[in-house]
């Protein structure tokens, strides 16, 4: 594998998922074991690092567009990108959603996403690009180990992706090429409205897990024993 | 059997009677009308395909047949293309033909139909289409699918520079479609209520990922399509083959534009194709090709470089001798043998390129970057050149490349390699000139020598070595071993004449000597003039000398306001009597003095000239400090006597001296002139530098003038200082100052005098008790009054008393009977001892002895300062008309004379007369007839009997004081 600078992030998410799988090991998990409150701060944070990095990948690449699509007003109808998982939902719906759907819902987004992230990458015509697409696709894969790891810390099993239903951004033969522009900023618009909404998420995840300080007590008082 | 006798007639009868319709429908038109007319549509090079036949063709008949096909848009009526296709039509063929549209076809429904005509020249004009086949109708609008809007053509790619039309359909007739390029709107024109069109001429290519048109209707829907915009494809340029060793031809060419978007065309392709052998081969890179020369001797090549792309092909062709297309590779293993300090040999190898063949070789000699040698060589395999004329110890690089002696194509590539020469001695003597200083009893000599040029050096100098040779003497020799990179040395010689010897050292040799003399002999002095200056540098030129000259040497100093002053010289040769010296040290406003030396043959130099001057003269820096003297009420004098002239930076031509003044006229020699700050002043010219003093006349009195006096060089003169103000004085002024004061010198003198003398003149002219003797009144009564009168002798009196009169500390007491009488300056308080026996010592007129003195009695009146005011005894009553000094004065006289004359001898009152000098503008005959009468008193008290009732009361000391006063402020009393 090549290392670069630019891959840092990646391997420290995927260090963060190695770290919050250790929770896991039954020889580890011997002492002090500090809840899942770290990994779901450290995941909230990597998603604010993937949409700063975003943004700037999202001009760059939308420039390589072109106009109208590098204007900030372009809004296009969502004609090709229907397939991509919709980060928007109803306020209340989303209050409602319950841990293990909430972080179920953000793992397979994800998970379709940096499919068809990786894609866009095989497409994309300039060298610099599909360098810049290449360390978007490792952090989001961070990212993705990460959301995993707070899965497995609350003790809920990972999505299983039906086979042969794994997601592709191919160009469809009969699609435009302008189209297919389209659903490429559909991509990076979807991209960043869920990690708006995935830090929403796991900051609200954090404040549920932050434990009282009787609780707290209570549970050191166990591991004593 | 008959059977078939039968069939074979009905079939032969048949057959003739096909042919006889044949034959028939030959010499006739023939109505062959096109059949199963089918139009497709190709979106991707938006094309209508056409493709028909003609059923009515004999079997294998040929027939030439013009097609005429109409196409219509939107409705039949309107047609829009009408074209003629001849071809030749066989039985069953199925025909094509293709129609590119410029509107995308998706865009609007097309209509086609067709009809025929036979071409043949056996049939005679005029001939006749067949009937038209029925419109085809194309519409591919109803197979767009779910969708709003819609935008065609769809990744069409165009080369740069050509014209597209755009199209929309909209699903809806109030959808008002705007179209934008770029994000810029484009002007659309509406083909039917559902379709606009877009018409863009000469798009240009802005990116690879396509230019994108995005249409929209305004509700939140949109969609566009990218038009792709490919370079156009050039013709290869510089296309040329090589050879280096008959095995590969390289081939190359410049490309031009890359023509591929990664999306839509692949970069364009390069294809070589040779025609004497018929190969042809894809070229893997843009730029060149290899081409695997054949075996067989193949000498001609006629190569064909295609290039194309999805729009484009092109082409370009070159024919050529393989024998004259041969570039050598580069030649190897450069070696350089046998160096030495100017020799070195070079030796090389090429590819051989074949057993008879001959290369052409060229060297080149680089020394400090520079090409310095080029030869030119032919060899076989191996070369080799002898380099020669080098510089020892000095690093050159030598190059070779090669090319075909026979038919020279091109050169190889050069290799290089770097080489030293070996060292060797100083090959010159070192430039050595001096300069020598003649001091009482010895000389100083310093030797300056300028460093060894490269080539001349041969290697780095270690030190320079100075022999002295005493001509006087000259078994005397000092050697002085300077190490480098000293330039000079000082020698202190004594005067006797020296031949000294310069030799520069490397670590290999000596240089030749550099020998001059000097002697004691201080040399000549010359005139010094003014050098010209051009533009290359000071010209000078000097007189030939007679005699036997070695050659002239000229020096200056480079920075001579500094010490040392850097000397440099320029030696020139003995018939040279000219030459421009050119320095970049030279700057403006510095004055540089040249000597030119003449060199004799026993190598002594004598100065021949000096000469001076600017490289550029500038205007002087700075004004000189004026004094002004002489001021007059017209006149003054102004001079600036230590403003030296020599360390100007220009030579100083004059002075100006301005002059203002309120009135602003100029006086004669003075011109009117506006300064710099634009005042108007007068100006006078001063042309000789040396004159250093102007008077500045005719001035007018109590008048205020400004002057300023600057210098002036050819270029200008200095820079505007400020004015010095002076106001010239009054008229008479100077007469007052010599009359006043000398009078009141005069005056002040007098008056030390007087004061000095005053004790004296108060002694001699008015003592305090004056002596009777000597006074003039006595001879006056004596000659005319009474010859018995005499002077009362002090010590015939006997005193009754005596007034001892206080005085303040340091005053004089008046001692009785005493001729010489001290002065008193103040009396406080008079007190009367009695010494004789008396009936009344407080009041009444008893015996006494009173002295009276008539001099001091003036201001007494006035002041009232004594108590003991003598009165007369007959004239009691006069006391109050005692009024003013005159009155006083004559009462008295008037008194006195009477008292005189009636005071019979022998009476007990005694009355001493003090000596009475009177004004000789009085009256004598007044003098005469009225005595004096003792009005007042002062220091000097008369003793007499007084009533008290008359007697004012005793003065104070204050009153004394303004008694004194009173007196030296009165008239002057003889």
């Amino acid at each position: 594998m090549d290392l670069r600078a630019g891959d840092s992030w990646g391997m420290l998410a995927c260090l963060c998922t190695v770290l919050w799988h250790l929770p896991a090991v039954p020889a580890l998990n011997r002492t002090g074991d500090p809840g899942p409150g770290p990994s779901i701060q450290k995941t909230y944070d990597l998603t604010r690092y993937l949409e700063h990095q975003l943004r700037s990948l999202a001009g760059t690449y939308l420039n390589y567009l072109g106009p109208p699509f590098n204007e900030p007003d372009f809004n296009p109808p969502r004609l090709g990108a229907e397939t991509l998982p919709r980060a928007t939902v109803n306020l209340e719906v989303w209050r409602s959603l319950n841990d293990k759907l909430r972080l179920t819902q953000n793992y397979e987004a994800y998970s379709h996403l940096l499919c068809y992230l990786r894609g866009l990458n095989r497409q994309a015509a300039t060298a610099e690009l599909r360098r810049s697409l290449a360390h978007f696709c490792t952090s989001l894969q961070g990212l993705l180990g990460s959301i995993a790891g707070v899965m497995a810390a609350l003790g809920y099993p990972l999505p299983q992706p039906l086979p042969g239903t794994e997601p592709t951004w191919s160009p469809d033969p009969a699609h435009s090429d302008f189209l297919q522009k389209m659903d490429d900023f559909w991509l990076l618009k979807e991209l960043q409205t869920w990690l708006w909404r995935s830090a929403k998420d796991f900051n609200r995840l954090k404040k549920k897990m932050q434990p009282p300080a009787a609780a707290v007590t209570l549970h050191l008082e166990a591991h004593g024993f | 059997m008959a059977v078939f006798a039968v069939f074979q007639t009905t079939f032969l009868l048949a057959l003739l009677s096909w042919r006889t319709y044949q034959s028939e429908a030959l010499s006739e038109p023939l109505p062959l009308t096109p059949e199963s007319l089918k139009v497709s549509i190709n979106s991707t090079q938006q094309c209508l395909h056409l493709q028909w036949s003609v059923h009515s063709l004999a079997y294998h008949q040929e027939l030439k047949m013009v097609f005429q096909i109409e196409i219509s848009r939107f409705n039949t009526s309107n047609v829009i293309w009408v074209e003629n296709y001849s071809t030749t039509v066989k039985w069953k063929q199925v025909l094509h033909w293709n129609w590119e549209s410029e509107l995308p076809l998706e865009c609007a429904t097309h209509f086609v139909r067709i009809r025929s005509m036979v071409d043949n020249a056996r049939i005679p004009e005029p001939r006749s289409w067949s009937s038209w086949s029925s419109w085809e109708e194309v519409d591919e609008r109803n197979s767009l699918g779910h969708g709003a809007l819609f935008v065609f053509p769809k990744d069409k790619l165009v080369e740069e520079g050509s014209s597209v039309t755009i199209c929309s359909i909209s699903r809806s007739y109030q959808n008002n479609v705007s179209c934008l390029l770029e994000g810029v709107q484009m002007r659309g024109e509406q083909l039917d209520p559902n379709v606009s069109a877009f018409h863009l001429n000469n798009v240009p290519f802005i990116r690879e990922t396509g230019t994108n048109i995005f249409c929209t209707t305004g509700r939140g829907d949109g969609t566009g399509t990218v038009l792709f915009v490919s370079k156009v494809l050039e013709e290869p340029r510089d296309f040329s083959c090589e050879t280096p060793d008959f095995k590969t031809l390289h081939c190359t060419w410049d490309p031009g534009s890359d023509t591929g978007l990664p999306k839509r065309q692949p970069s364009q392709s390069y294809t070589l194709f040779e025609s004497f052998s018929g190969k042809k081969i894809l070229c893997e890179h843009k730029n060149w090709c290899n081409w695997q020369v054949a075996q067989d001797s193949q000498e001609m090549y006629n190569f064909t470089l295609t290039t194309e792309n999805y729009l484009r092909k092109r082409g370009v062709n070159i024919l050529f001798n393989l024998t004259h297309r041969v570039r050598p590779m580069t030649p190897f293993n450069v070696v350089f043998k046998n160096i030495s300090d100017t020799n070195a040999t070079m030796t090389w190898q090429v590819h051989s390129i074949g057993n008879y063949s001959t290369l052409f070789c060229q060297i080149e000699l680089h020394g400090e970057g520079k090409v310095i040698q080029q030869h030119n060589v032919s060899i076989k395999v191996n070369g080799n050149y002898l380099l020669s004329e080098l510089e020892p110890d000095t690093q050159y690089m030598a190059q070779v490349r090669c090319g075909d002696a026979n038919h020279f194509w091109k050169w190889s590539e050069w290799i290089g390699k770097n080489f030293s020469t070996l060292e060797a001695a100083p090959s010159e003597a070192p430039d050595v000139w001096r300069n020598v200083k003649s001091e009482p009893g010895y000389q100083t000599v310093t030797l300056f020598w300028k460093p060894l040029s490269k080539s001349h050096a041969n290697e780095k100098i270690l030190f320079y070595n100075v022999v002295i040779e005493n001509l006087d003497e000259p078994s005397k020799l000092q050697l002085h071993s300077i190490p480098a990179p000293a330039n000079g040395t000082k020698l202190t010689l004594d005067q006797c004449s020296y031949q000294i010897h310069v030799t520069a050292n490397n670590s290999v040799g000596t240089s030749p000597a550099s020998v001059i003399v000097v002697s004691g002999d201080t040399g000549n002095k010359v005139e010094e003039e003014r050098v010209n200056v051009t533009e290359d540098g000071f010209s000078m030129s000097w007189k030939p000398q007679p005699g036997d000259v070695t050659g002239y040497v000229v020096e200056w100093c480079d920075h001579p306001r500094d010490l040392p002053c850097d000397l440099q010289w320029e030696k020139l040769g003995p018939n040279t009597t000219s030459t421009v010296i050119s320095s970049d040290a030279f700057i403006p406003g510095v004055r540089y003095n040249f000597r030119i030396y003449g060199i004799s043959t026993k190598r002594i130099a004598y100065l021949l000239e000096q000469k001076t001057g600017y490289s550029q003269e500038l205007a002087p820096s700075d004004n000189p400090q004026v004094v002004m003297s002489n001021l007059t009420s017209h006149s003054f004098t102004l001079s600036w006597k230590d403003y030296s002239t020599e360390s100007q930076p220009g030579f100083i031509r004059g002075y100006h001296v301005y002059l203002k003044s309120k009135e602003g006229e100029c006086h004669p020699g003075f011109e009117k002139a506006i300064l710099p700050d634009d005042s108007v002043s007068c100006k006078y010219k001063i042309y000789n530098p040396e004159q250093k003093t102007f008077v500045v006349e005719n001035l007018q009195p109590e008048s205020f003038y400004e002057f300023f006096v600057t210098p002036y060089t050819s270029v200008g003169e200095g820079p505007l200082d400020a004015f010095t103000k002076v106001t010239t004085p009054d008229e008479h002024s100077h007469l007052l100052i010599r009359i006043i004061l000398p009078t009141v010198f005069c005056v002040l003198l007098i008056m030390i005098i007087c004061y000095l003398n005053s004790q004296w003149m108060k002694e001699k002219c008015y003592p305090d008790i004056p002596d009777p003797y000597k006074s003039s009144v006595l001879s006056l009564i004596k000659s005319k009054e009474n010859p018995r009168l005499t002077i009362m002798s002090v010590k015939d009196c006997i005193p009754d008393a005596i007034e001892v009169i206080n005085k303040p500390e340091g005053s004089k007491i008046q001692f009785l009977g005493s001729r010489n009488s001290l002065t008193d300056t103040e009396i406080t308080q008079p007190a009367y001892l009695y010494l004789l026996p008396t009936e009344k010592n407080s009041s009444g007129p008893g015996p006494c002895i009173c002295f009276e003195n008539f001099t001091y009695n003036q201001a007494a009146s006035n002041s009232g300062c004594c108590g003991h005011v003598p009165v007369p005894p007959e004239a009691p009553s006069q006391l109050g008309l005692l009024t003013s000094p005159e009155n006083l004065l004559k009462v008295l006289e008037n008194n006195y004379m009477n008292s005189l004359g009636e005071i019979p001898a022998g009476e007990t009152t005694l009355n001493y007369v003090s000596q009475l000098v009177l004004p000789l503008s009085r009256d004598k005959d007044s003098l005469q007839t009225d005595p004096p009468v003792p009005a007042l008193c002062s220091e000097y008290k008369m003793q007499m009997a007084i009533p008290l009732g008359l007697a004012s009361p005793p003065p104070n000391e204050k009153s004394s004081v303004s008694s004194v006063t009173l007196l030296d402020q009165g008239e002057p009393h003889h």
